[in-house]
This record gives structure tokens, C-alpha cells and sequence, in this order.
């Protein structure tokens, strides 16, 4: 008897660390949380303490988590717009003061916040939950051997099917193309939330300009189609996630073109579950993971820009910073210049009117 | 448990009712037909319990707001921060109605208001009327939705039509399958057995993409069809990114539920009963449609209601090879649980496809009967 409780004793104390400190990450899997796993865990004091597992997005799995009072996920990587709904809803907690507090500042002392703005972006309730990631982005791609003459650089290019005849290849929701069909009707791109929220009317404007290379479509609907896509020939160009054709470009040896006006970028967030039963240590995790060093080696691994404008100098200092001593900023969405032609995508408004325009948009991809 | 959840959950609304229970109160009182917009005491009710109530609550019930009409979320939001300010210094205002429509003017369009009576109930409806189309006008009379959102009903018709073929495609392919197999010896009926089965055991999304290389414009189909000279370059058939697509790729991730109760049926009907039918004078083919058809029915049934109860609520293989046909209703369903959180909706379109199955269930049931089904 005593023997066996000894056993069991010991069994608990090798087991003990490793059950009960283990903060879980919910992420979106593939390239993507490799590079997290490299630039924030890898990195983090104690590595072994950070277990990540795949989600297909959405606040679907959070709220039942949350609701039935079990939560699993202590951190959970989102879009902005559920970082917004998740935090109104209570679904994450509120820890604006613990991020003011802990958050690790930038170099001239700026907080995360701060350094935020100097990105261009602009607060939401989102902030008050979570911590910032990466910028990725909504841009336009395609093969240059395909296009032997002129070759295609605006969104009004991508829209006009006879001067650059052949199919595009675009996704089966609305995010993201609403803005560049905007960009593409003569919208300065840094306008297009105010035009969108603001206009009566702009909605059609760009659902008009949709119809225009409707009969040109081909509709993907997960990211790897893109690239397959264009690879093969069925697409001339193709709206795709940024990180993806910089994998093929870095990775594969591709020379894609990016057409970086009329890009839409959209943010990332890492949010603390409402009841996570590893809270503090998660919450420390989270401060490493959003420290400007962080985010700028996530870069080294996946071509999606850090959130915190501080994290730029690094990658430009660092340079060449990619895989194989290749330089990173060719194909990086944040740099200045390309914020000029982009534009940051409003997930207040999205997430005011997502519903209504997918259901919209899925009317029109129908008929 | 979870189905009796799932029908509670499309159509409670009582969450909203107990974070405004004063501004609805109030809000039964507005004689539309007299003003445009609601009385003071309305805006007054409102701004208070935004004041004084609990933000995760306030969250939550803007959540559901928002379903109602897109807008309400950002605008209560951007008026509670105002609101704060003024709790905060004490300066309330004599007109409280004055107050929001000078913070924000949408406060003074009626149609946010008319939104509102959508949701003064424990109990809605709005969510089955929301699934197939229709909404709640100002009187709360039931009225189509505006027209370039109409998606839904065209989706219930497509879903239908898809796993009704799918199921006939698979009856069609899958019946002499399992005939060969029911008959040949026992070792070349293994091995074929492995091949109808080898599929089965491959992930999902392997088979579906296997199926666009196959059928791509410049697929392998496609391929050996122009080198053959059958097709011209510019000729392709678009064989995926589109129904045709979805046809042929859950025809054939679905084949072997329809294969397998077959063949279990048709491997215990002996033999004999075919020769005996000969012998008594019908032609093969006669012999087939009246001795060996009736005793597979058992098979057909249980491999056609099987196939089709998994065709009508596929999603991720649509999703994949049907490009912009690709969206049944499964993927709204899978969008409303997880995207929007609109989880009233994703009950109604939920029960309404439970309620499809036990149309099709009973009807089943009448023509065929149902201790007719056997799976081997």
C-alpha cells in the first residue's frame, strides 16, 4: 500500500509541472504557427510550457468553451473583428490594465498601444483583451511569364479583363475584395473605410464593379487555391494571403509578382480566455510573444509584418533577415511606402456589417 | 438533450429582454402612427441601462442587436462611451432624447427604432423567417428580404437538388459494384473489396483534391482529352469550380455507404432464386426486375437514406471543388456557428434541416416501410 501511494506520489510530481503549467494556444496551424512556435516559443524561458493546437478561426469553439464553463484554450489567436466581439462579449478577459502594466515597451519607451498608432491603426475594444501580432494581407499576385508584354500593376489592372484577358482567381467571402473593387472605381485606397462607412451607396459602387469580371471568376475558398491556381495556368492573377506567395517566392523558388496597391491588410490578435485555467503564466506568455524582438523574428519565418511599428527597424537593421540570407522586406506589407497604397481593413465596420455583406456577396457569387 | 437545446436556442431571445427590460417597457407605448420617433422616456430608459448595466451583458445582448439591423453594435457602442463621460461628470441632460440624437444622428432614424420591436419578446420567430428569407417589417408583418440578400432559399433548393442527384449517382454507379461483388468468388471479391474500400479509409481532403487535379482546365482530364484531339486548347470543359464538380467528387466520397448495405443485402439472396425464375420461363431481364430488384430494396433504402442524409449536410468537399456553387447549406451553417455568433440562426437553419430529414424519413416510411431497411 505504501509502496503503491509512493508511486503515485512520485508519478505526480514528474507529471504535476507538465499538466498543470502548460499554457495552450489555439491557432490557425500550418506555416503559420510554426513560425509562432519558432519566434515566441522557441524563445520564451520556459519553451516546454507552450502547446499549440489548430482551430479553423471563428469564436464558435471560445463561446462554448466559455459558456459551459470548461475552458481548455488559455490564448487564443484571432482576427481583429473577434477580438472586438470576444472582448464586448466577456468571451476574453479584460486585461488593459495588465498590458499597460507588463507589456514590454518599445525602444523609446512607447507602449504597445502607442506603438500601435505609429502603425496606423486605431484603437478598439480589442486592445483592451489582447495583444498584437502580425499584419497580413489581402494582395494580388501572379506569374510574370504569363503577361510576356505590359505587365499588370493597380487594382484597376486586375479589373479590367480586356487590356489583361485570362481569369482571376478571388475567395468565396466578401473581406477584402469590397475594398479593392473600391480601389479599383478610382477610391484612394487609405479613403475606403470612411467612403465605405460614410457613403450611402458605396456598397453597390463596389458590387457594380464586381460584375464587371464576374464571367472571369474563379472562386477559391482555402489558401493554398491561389497559388495552385496560378501555377497551373487556370488563373492569370490571384488574390491571395501574402504569406503564402512569400513562401512560394522564398521557399519554392517561384518568382511571383505582388501588385501591392490595393492590398488590404488585416490585423492578428493573441486574446486571454475569459476563465483560462492557466492565466498568469498565459499572461506572461503573451508579453513575450508581443515584444517588438518577437515580432520582428516571426519575419524570419512567415512574410506577415509585425503589428508594433518598433519591430520594423530590427528586420531593416537585420537585413538580409529571411531564410538563406535572402533579404525580407521586398515582401514585407508594412513598409511604409506600401501603407501609402494599402488599405487597413476596418473590423469595426466589418464586424457591424460582415454578416449582411457575405450574406450579399453570396447572392451575387449565385446568380 | 442537444437537439432539444438546439430548438430552445432558435427562439430565445429572453438574454436582450432582461439587459432593457425599462427601454422595452417604454418602448410598447410608442404610437408609431402619431410619431416618427419614440418618447423621451424611451431614450431616457435606454440611456440608463447602458449607463448602469453590465458591460459583458451590454455585450452580449449588442451581439444580438446587430442581427436585427448591422449598425446598432458601433453605435451603441461609440454613444455608451459619450454616455460614460457624462455618468462620470454628473452633467445629465435635461433631454435625454436631445442628448443621443446630438452624440449620433442615427439615433433620430426611425428604421434602428423600428428594429427594436423585433426583439421585445422572450420568444422569436425571427430566426426561421431569417433562414428562409423573410424578415419583420416595422408592424413586425412577415416580409421577403431585401432582394440582393436573398441567399438562403436558393441554397435549400441547391442542397436539395445536389443530394438528391448524389444519392441517384450513387445508386446508379453503386449497384452493379456491389452486384459484381456479391457474386465473384470470394478472393477476387476481397480484392475488390479493398478497392472500393481503400478510398474510404484516404482523408477527405486528399480524394478532393486528387479530384481537382484530375479535373482542372488543364487537369489531367482535360489533358489526354486535347492530346487526343477531342478537344481544342481553347476548348476545355470547366469540369470543377463548379457543380459539376461537386457531383462527381461527393459522388465518389460517398459511394461506398451506398456499396457496402448493398452488397450485405444482395450477398445473403441466393442464387437459385434466379435460376428457378428461368427456369419457370422469364427472360433474364425479367427475372431481374421481378425476383432480384424487390429482395436489394432493403439495400437501396438503407444505402440511399444513408448516402443522403450525409449529402445534405456536406460542406468542407463542396467548399473545395464547387467554387462559387460550392456553398451549401451546410457552410452557413458552419458560418453562422463560428464567424457571426448569429447561433439563433444556426439553430432555425439547423432544426429546419432536421425537419427535412423526417419529411424524407416519413416518407420513406409510407412508400417503403420502415423495418424494410437493413444494412446486412
Amino acid at each position: 500500500m505504501s509502496k503503491l501511494l509512493k508511486v503515485f506520489l512520485f508519478a505526480s510530481i514528474i507529471i504535476a509541472p507538465f499538466t498543470a503549467s502548460a499554457v495552450t494556444v489555439a491557432s490557425w496551424g500550418g506555416a503559420y504557427t510554426e513560425s509562432q512556435q519558432k519566434a515566441y516559443a522557441d524563445t520564451y524561458s520556459d519553451p516546454g510550457s507552450i502547446v499549440f493546437e489548430n482551430y479553423n478561426g471563428g469564436l464558435g469553439e471560445v463561446r462554448a468553451q466559455v459558456e459551459s464553463g470548461s475552458v481548455t484554450w488559455d490564448l487564443v489567436d484571432v482576427l481583429p473583428g473577434d477580438a472586438i466581439t470576444g472582448c464586448d462579449e466577456g468571451l476574453f478577459e479584460d486585461i488593459s490594465s495588465e498590458i499597460a502594466s507588463m507589456g514590454v515597451p518599445g525602444p523609446d519607451g512607447e507602449s504597445i498601444a502607442e506603438d500601435m498608432e505609429n502603425n496606423g491603426l486605431e484603437y478598439h475594444s480589442g486592445w483592451d483583451c489582447c495583444v498584437p501580432q502580425i499584419f497580413w494581407t489581402y494582395v494580388v499576385f501572379y506569374d510574370p511569364d504569363a503577361f510576356p508584354g505590359e505587365k499588370p500593376d493597380s487594382m484597376a489592372d486586375f479589373f479590367d479583363v480586356e487590356k489583361f484577358p485570362g481569369k482571376r482567381g478571388i475567395h468565396t467571402w466578401a473581406t477584402g475584395i469590397v475594398e479593392k473593387a473600391m480601389v479599383a472605381d478610382g477610391v484612394d485606397p487609405q479613403a475606403v473605410p470612411t467612403v465605405l462607412e460614410k457613403q450611402t451607396g458605396a456598397l453597390d459602387r463596389a458590387f457594380d464593379k464586381l460584375d464587371t469580371i464576374k464571367d472571369h471568376v474563379v472562386f477559391w475558398s482555402s489558401g493554398s487555391k491561389p497559388l495552385e491556381l496560378v501555377k497551373s495556368g487556370e488563373v492569370v492573377m490571384a488574390i491571395a494571403y501574402n504569406g503564402r506567395v512569400g513562401a512560394a517566392n522564398l521557399a519554392e523558388g517561384e518568382n511571383f509578382e505582388y501588385i501591392w496597391e490595393g492590398q488590404v491588410l488585416d490585423q492578428e490578435y493573441l486574446c486571454l480566455t475569459a476563465g483560462a485555467p492557466n492565466r498568469d503564466a498565459a499572461l506572461d506568455f503573451m508579453m513575450h510573444a508581443s515584444s517588438p524582438t518577437s515580432q520582428a523574428l516571426q519575419a524570419k519565418y512567415i512574410t506577415y509584418g509585425p503589428m508594433r511599428a518598433s519591430g520594423i527597424p530590427i528586420i531593416v537593421e537585420g537585413e538580409p533577415w529571411g531564410p538563406g540570407g535572402v533579404d525580407i522586406m521586398p515582401h514585407m506589407p508594412n513598409t511604409p511606402e506600401r501603407l501609402k497604397v494599402s488599405i487597413v481593413s476596418d473590423p469595426q465596420w466589418w464586424s457591424d456589417n460582415g454578416a449582411e455583406i457575405n450574406e450579399r456577396y453570396a447572392a451575387w457569387m449565385g446568380n | 438533450m442537444p437537439i432539444g437545446d438546439m430548438l430552445l436556442r432558435s427562439v430565445d431571445d429572453s438574454q436582450i429582454n432582461t439587459v432593457f427590460p425599462n427601454t422595452f417597457e417604454e418602448y410598447k407605448k410608442w404610437d408609431k402612427e402619431k410619431d416618427k420617433l419614440p418618447p423621451e422616456e424611451v431614450y431616457k430608459a435606454l440611456f440608463q441601462e447602458l449607463a448602469y448595466g453590465d458591460k459583458i451583458q451590454v455585450g452580449r445582448a449588442l451581439t444580438r442587436m446587430n442581427y436585427s439591423k448591422s449598425g446598432w453594435k458601433s453605435l451603441i457602442k461609440k454613444t455608451s462611451r459619450e454616455i460614460k463621460k457624462v455618468v462620470k461628470k454628473e452633467e445629465f441632460p435635461d433631454s435625454y432624447k436631445e442628448f443621443l440624437i446630438e452624440t449620433n444622428e442615427k439615433w433620430a432614424d426611425p428604421t434602428y427604432w423600428y428594429a427594436m420591436g423585433q426583439m421585445l419578446n422572450n420568444q422569436t420567430s425571427i430566426y426561421y423567417w431569417n433562414a428562409i428569407d423573410r424578415t419583420f417589417d416595422q408592424e413586425l408583418n412577415v416580409v421577403q428580404q431585401d432582394e440582393d440578400r436573398r441567399v438562403y432559399v436558393q441554397t435549400w433548393l441547391k442542397t436539395l437538388k445536389v443530394s438528391i442527384y448524389v444519392t441517384v449517382f450513387c445508386l446508379i454507379l453503386g449497384f452493379p459494384v456491389a452486384h459484381l461483388l456479391a457474386n465473384l468468388p470470394l478472393r477476387y471479391s476481397n480484392l475488390l473489396m479493398i478497392f472500393v474500400l481503400l478510398p474510404f479509409w484516404t482523408s477527405l481532403l486528399v480524394r478532393t483534391t486528387a479530384w481537382i487535379v484530375m479535373l482542372q482546365q488543364k487537369g489531367v482530364i482535360n489533358g489526354v482529352l486535347v492530346w487526343l484531339g477531342i478537344l481544342s486548347d481553347d476548348g476545355r470543359i470547366a469540369m470543377v469550380y463548379n457543380e459539376t464538380g461537386t457531383l462527381i467528387a461527393m459522388t465518389q466520397i460517398l459511394l461506398p455507404f451506398m456499396i457496402l448495405p448493398l452488397y450485405s443485402v444482395m450477398r445473403v439472396i441466393p442464387k437459385s432464386h434466379m435460376r428457378a425464375a428461368q427456369n419457370l420461363g422469364a427472360k433474364p431481364a425479367m427475372a431481374f426486375w421481378r425476383v432480384y430488384l424487390p429482395q436489394t430494396i432493403p439495400g437501396m433504402s438503407a444505402g440511399g437514406l444513408l448516402v443522403f442524409v450525409l449529402a445534405i449536410g456536406y460542406f468542407i468537399t463542396p467548399e473545395l471543388v464547387g467554387g462559387k456553387d460550392g456553398k451549401l447549406i451546410g457552410s452557413w451553417i458552419a458560418y453562422h456557428l463560428k464567424t457571426t455568433l448569429n447561433w439563433g440562426l444556426t439553430a432555425a437553419l439547423g432544426a429546419i434541416l432536421l425537419g427535412f430529414m423526417l419529411i424524407f424519413y416519413w416518407l420513406y416510411n409510407k412508400i417503403v416501410g420502415i423495418d424494410n431497411i437493413k444494412l446486412g
